[in-house]
């Protein structure tokens, strides 16, 4: 975002000088109305969708002005122009069924100079160069369509409530065994570790520490990841 | 940080509770039909044998290439509506179609293969007269385009300007046509009415004037249409009054003066009244027209001549004769002649042009559709067969837009109902229940007469609904055997029943033109159409919905009103939606312009709407007027109301019915029509349905909605238009007291004006003039935090106006048309329906359109889920309904709740015909149809075998440890 805001400013801060000259076609298509006895215009440009056929989409796309104040049509080059516009700002558009372009907002002074900007719905003087003759990319075909939510045995396994459920099942049944197989000393030396762990002299009765580690456990699921967090910490 | 997240909590929530498409719905309940509208132009693609082309020009200001094969689009330009894209002509010349649009102001080149443009030239300012393609030594090379005061010359290769010149004395002649025969020479025929001809020939290379000279003519009027090039260069007129006809030789040598023949000498006689007309063809451009030609006498006389060597014989006489054409197919010219068989059919013969003998084996019957119209137009295709004969196909245009393509022997190839191009208004009807079904509900609705005959009746009745549900599965048990491409379910009138939802509808469309369509909402077809004669081209319509198919055994019943624009009289056309045959009820016959009409829920006793209608004199008329009627409508006179608008004078008035029928006036509201004038009055929609009185707000408090039934959103625009001083106006008026609840006033603003009025809330769209961009503004009408009387509503009743509050955004697009989604019971969230000029439906949540979006998000707004505001509207391609099925020039969004209540029934029309269903909240009473049968079971069985084999398992478990 920042990246793209910076080259605008520096077309902003170049233009500013341009763009007063252009401050007398601030009436819009409004003011203009009542004088279409003056000069027409035509907006000329170019239509680029990359890898496709012309024939294939220029039939049915064609170039509005303004919504439908003034349609224009594609040639089979790919080129367009809008003929007979009164001077004015315009938001022009390319409306494809299938291709999607980003529309642009021509000034035409009274003496038919041309300008060309990112449209801006917001800051509406804020004028960030576009080259005119109009060069409009496609940027790629309409998303119309949501992908529907597909079931499937990877997106069951790797949900987090699923993964929190399993881990300490397979800790609660397979650490008994492990440790059952293994003989009286090494029983001794995890008991040993354990007092370790333990600075607190005084063993903690076996049951009371059964409760307290499922309370911990229905916690962590219940309350996610926080309550695993702090469990996590608490155990440390 | 906490800001963001609930940014981003709620772009999730809006992401899910958003509409979309998924892909694999395409094309199972939507559909959508592209129309052109009433062809002007239309020509074959001659070019080669094998060519499918038609290309054709319309009044809806539209190009086109239709399949000749099929009658499907191969490509279709739209232009601007109105006369800056009106297209005067179309020429076409082997792949090009050149056309001329906006009264000589564009002159076009489509390349006619692929839609595209060739070149596009803007011509200078003149009204346009005439053009023409000019062959060089047998090449077309160049269009003349020729104009009030100028003629041009462009290249067809490129458009460019090869020469223009001024015509002479251009403001006292009247240049009217244009002729090459493919020599050095272009000729400009001109006519001063009642005095003289005028003839200049233009050098085509440079443009220079080589002859001038004139004719007198005083009993010519104009050259169109009853003068024409006929043969090598001879110019035919006829004239009514003389009864003669006068042809003049164009050749610079011949300076003769005009030759004339009287008709009587050729045994010819014009109809008193009619204005005879020549009709002649010139195959190709670049050669002389044909020396054959028509002369029409008659509307129903036409005569086919010949001019050889400055003699006029008559070759064939054809009486009775609708339509005369000629078409070319290599060298050889025919002619076509529509002839009325008998009263259902015409007939299509073709005919030598050289001798008039008829060629035989060539007749095509057309047969007329009693529910259509006559034929209007004829164009033909002509090409030669292996053997050498002449054979042809004929597209026939009627006078209700239908186009008909047949061929021989009469095979109807396909037709087109053009007049759905401009439909106006449409009504959805529900489908009659079945027989079996409406057994049924006649068992409820008889009288009882008997314990034993009622159980009879019960028990038949269920025998018969077994025997329906048997035939029903043997029937799918029959068509799964077949291959799927096999099973076609073709609608027809008979088969026509309501299905379990409701889903399917009858939709009744009324057409610009005068036809009236019922189409089946659920596949598209037509199942009936009818044809109103007598409707003028400017009338405005009202279509109604009298009695609903719920009265089983009355039919169902529409009223449409036919207002003619310019007298103001009204007639009644009163029909059965479902079958659209006439209804035998005689509606009342109306002396005075209607203004206004009111659809009272009150039924007479054969369950029938009645329909008030107010006439220029403030007289009621009711529709029907039973004594049944009567009474009612005398016991509640006092609580009917109703309001008229006159948008000239800026006057809203109301008025009271009173028991004699006249009525009188209690409010009046005076808008000056010199500040600001009325342009939108929208009440709520009738069947309209408001599931919750107030919203839960985020505190457990309820705020009420201010709901009342009768509130009016008048919207003017200022008279001044200068983007500074420009605004436009808001008013909420109750229709009953005339008190106005409400005004807001949007400055440096203007129209166009969308309006929505539903529920509690008003939403509109104008141009913010200053800012250059399109606004919503929404306004909500709440009562507050108690209720006054949550009963029932009274106009008359409410002393507190309602608190209202208001909201604008920033909309990214122009805007042609809008609507609110319906449901059954208004359960279901609304979403606004927005038709954009690029031809998409946008489904708007009306969430967005909220004006208790916060600034800044609050614990209390995030627990009523309100979305921070954001000052610009976004547009998804996700959130259109009809995905890339654009509709073209939509001019109206018609919507319908169905028997679902998550599911709303929507018709885009304009150009196009889109219909397709939405659901604003999702499926939430149906099973999805992507709904995982096999998960949900084998989950289930799953389930059931670990408690199996885990009982087991605890059993053993059990009986060891007790061992032990």
């Amino acid at each position: 975002m920042q990246r793209t805001a910076w080259p605008s400013w520096l077309f902003f801060l170049a233009q500013l000088a341009l763009s007063l000259g252009f401050s007398d076609l601030e009436p819009g298509p409004g003011g203009v109305a009542a004088q279409s006895s003056g000069d027409r215009f035509k907006i000329e440009g170019r239509a680029i969708v990359h890898g496709v056929k012309l024939q294939d989409w220029i039939s049915t796309a064609r170039v509005l002005v303004e919504g439908e104040e003034h349609v224009g049509f594609l040639r089979t080059d790919g080129s367009f122009a809008v003929n007979d516009i009164p001077s004015g700002s315009y938001v022009v558009e390319i409306a494809s069924p299938t291709y999607r372009f980003e529309p642009v907002r021509v000034d035409i002074t009274s003496k038919g100079k041309m300008r060309a900007r990112l449209v801006n719905y917001i800051k509406t003087s804020e004028v960030v160069r576009q080259p005119y003759p109009l060069q409009m990319k496609s940027t790629g075909p309409h998303s119309f369509f949501v992908k529907r939510e597909t079931w499937g045995w990877t997106d069951f396994l790797m949900n987090p409530m699923v993964m929190m459920m399993v881990l300490p099942l397979l800790i609660i049944v397979l650490l008994p065994k492990v440790v059952n197989t293994n003989d009286p000393e090494m029983r001794r030396e995890m008991e040993q570790s354990m007092n370790m762990l333990n600075p607190n002299h005084e063993l903690p009765d076996v049951s009371e520490f059964m409760t307290k580690l499922f309370s911990k456990g229905s916690g962590k699921s219940g309350s996610g990841s926080k309550g695993g967090k702090s469990g996590a910490v608490k155990r440390r | 940080m906490a800001i963001f997240i609930s940014w981003f909590v709620y772009f999730f929530l809006l992401f899910r509770f958003s509409f979309a498409v998924f892909e694999d719905q395409v094309g199972k309940f939507d559909w959508r039909q592209q129309y052109i509208g009433k062809v002007r132009f239309a020509y074959f693609d001659t070019q080669s044998q094998a060519s499918k082309k038609l290309l054709l020009a319309t009044e809806q200001n539209v190009v086109a290439s239709l399949n000749s094969r099929t009658g499907d689009l191969f490509w279709r330009q739209v232009d601007k509506t109105g006369p800056e894209g009106q297209i005067d002509t179309l020429l076409f010349h082997g792949q090009d179609a050149v056309v001329i649009a906006g009264n000589g102001r564009l002159l076009r080149s489509w390349e006619s293969n692929i839609g595209g443009l060739n070149w596009e030239m803007v011509l200078d300012t003149g009204s346009f007269q005439a053009a023409a393609l000019i062959g060089v030594q047998d090449v077309v090379k160049y269009v003349a385009v020729l104009k009030k005061a100028a003629i041009s010359l462009h290249y067809l290769s490129s458009g460019h300007q090869k020469w223009v010149e001024n015509l002479p004395d251009s403001d006292t002649i009247q240049y009217q046509s244009v002729y090459s025969a493919g020599g050095t020479e272009v000729l400009v025929l001109g006519v001063v009415p009642h005095s003289h001809l005028t003839i200049i020939a233009f050098n085509i290379e440079d443009g220079e004037i080589m002859d001038q000279r004139s004719v007198d003519a005083p009993w010519l009027s104009s050259l169109q249409p009853s003068c024409a090039v006929v043969g090598p260069g001879s110019l035919v007129c006829v004239d009514a009054v003389t009864a003669s006809l006068y042809v003049l030789s164009l050749n610079k040598e011949d300076r003769a003066a005009m030759q004339q023949i009287t008709l009587q000498a050729l045994g010819l006689e014009v109809a008193p009244g009619f204005q005879p007309t020549v009709l002649s063809t010139q195959p190709n451009p670049a050669r002389p027209a044909s020396s054959q030609w028509f002369l029409q006498l008659d509307l129903d006389h036409y005569i086919l001549l010949q001019l050889t060597g400055g003699l006029i014989s008559p070759l064939r006489d054809f009486k009775p004769a609708f339509l005369v054409s000629f078409a070319t197919s290599g060298e050889k010219t025919v002619a076509a002649v529509l002839a009325p068989k008998n009263e259902t059919s015409c007939s299509v013969s073709l005919f030598s042009a050289d001798s008039g003998r008829r060629l035989l084996d060539t007749t095509v019957i057309v047969h007329l559709d009693p529910n259509g119209g006559m034929p209007e137009k004829l164009y033909v295709q002509a090409f030669l067969k292996k053997d050498d004969s002449v054979g042809y196909r004929v597209l026939v245009q009627t006078e209700d837009h239908t186009l008909t393509f047949l061929q021989q022997p009469g095979r109807v190839v396909w037709s087109r109902e053009e007049a759905l191009a401009d439909v106006v208004t449409m009504e959805m009807v529900d489908l009659p229940l079945t027989g079996t079904q409406a057994e049924l509900e006649g068992e409820f609705g008889k009288k009882a007469d008997g314990l034993l005959h009622m159980v009879l009746k019960r028990l038949s009745s269920q025998l018969i609904l077994l025997q329906a549900w048997l035939g029903h599965l043997w029937k799918l048990f029959y068509d799964a055997r077949k291959p799927r491409s096999l099973v076609k379910n073709e609608v027809t009138i008979e088969t026509l029943a309501r299905d379990e939802f409701n889903l399917q509808k009858m939709m009744v469309m009324v057409t610009a033109s005068g036809k009236l369509f019922g189409i089946d909402s659920k596949s598209g077809t037509v199942l009936w159409k009818h044809y109103l004669r007598n409707v003028q081209a400017n009338a405005a319509f009202k279509l109604m919905v009298q009695r609903t198919t719920a009265h089983f055994p009355h039919p169902p019943q529409c009223t449409l009103l036919i207002k003619d624009k310019e007298t103001g009289l009204t007639n009644l056309h009163v029909f059965n939606p479902i079958f659209g045959k006439k209804s035998h009820i005689s509606p009342p016959v109306l002396a005075r312009p209607v203004l206004q009409t009111l659809l009272l829920p009150l039924m007479d006793q054969d369950y029938s709407k009645v329909l008030l209608l107010i006439d220029s004199e403030y007289k009621v008329t009711a529709f029907p007027s039973t004594k049944n009627v009567l009474q009612q409508l005398q016991e509640t006179a006092s609580s009917i109301f109703f309001f008229l608008v006159d948008s000239s004078q800026g006057r809203l008035s109301g008025f009271r019915l009173r028991k004699d029928l006249s009525t009188e006036l209690i409010w009046e509201v005076v808008i000056p029509p010199e500040v600001q004038r009325i342009v939108a009055v929208k009440g709520k929609r009738a069947n309209e349905h408001v599931h919750s009185q107030g919203r839960v707000m985020g505190d457990r408090s309820v705020l009420y909605k201010y709901l009342n039934p009768n509130l009016l959103a008048v919207v003017t625009e200022s008279t001044d238009t200068h983007q500074e001083r420009s605004f436009v106006g808001v008013f909420l008026i109750d229709g009953v007291t005339g008190r106005i609840i409400h005004e807001a006033v949007q400055r440096k603003a203007r129209g166009p004006i969308h309006l929505i009025h539903s529920e509690n809330w008003v939403v509109y769209v104008y141009w913010n003039a200053k800012f250059r961009r399109n606004e919503f503004s929404v306004l909500e009408l709440f009562e507050g935090m108690e209720l006054y009387n949550s009963t029932v509503f009274s106009s008359l009743d409410r002393p507190h106006l309602p608190q209202v509050l208001q909201q604008s955004y920033i909309f990214p697009s122009s805007i042609r048309t809008m609507e609110a989604t319906l449901t059954e019971k208004g359960i279901t969230s609304r979403h606004l329906l927005v038709g954009l000029p690029s031809g998409a439906v946008l489904s708007l949540p009306k969430m967005f359109l909220d004006p208790r979006r916060p600034e800044v998000v609050s614990e209390q707004s995030r627990e009523e889920n309100l979305i921070p505001y954001a000052p610009e509207m976004p547009i998804r391609t996700e959130w259109y309904i009809n995905y890339n099925q654009s509709v073209s020039r939509v001019r109206g969004i018609y919507t319908a709740p169905s028997g679902l209540e998550s599911t709303c029934l929507v018709v885009a029309y304009g150009l196009d015909i889109y219909q397709t269903r939405v659901y604003p909240s999702k499926q939430f009473d149906v099973l999805k149809d992507d709904y995982d049968y096999v998960l949900i079971s084998s989950v289930l069985f799953g389930l059931f075998f670990a408690t199996m084999i885990s009982k087991r398992l605890a059993q053993v478990k059990l009986l060891n440890r007790a061992w032990r």
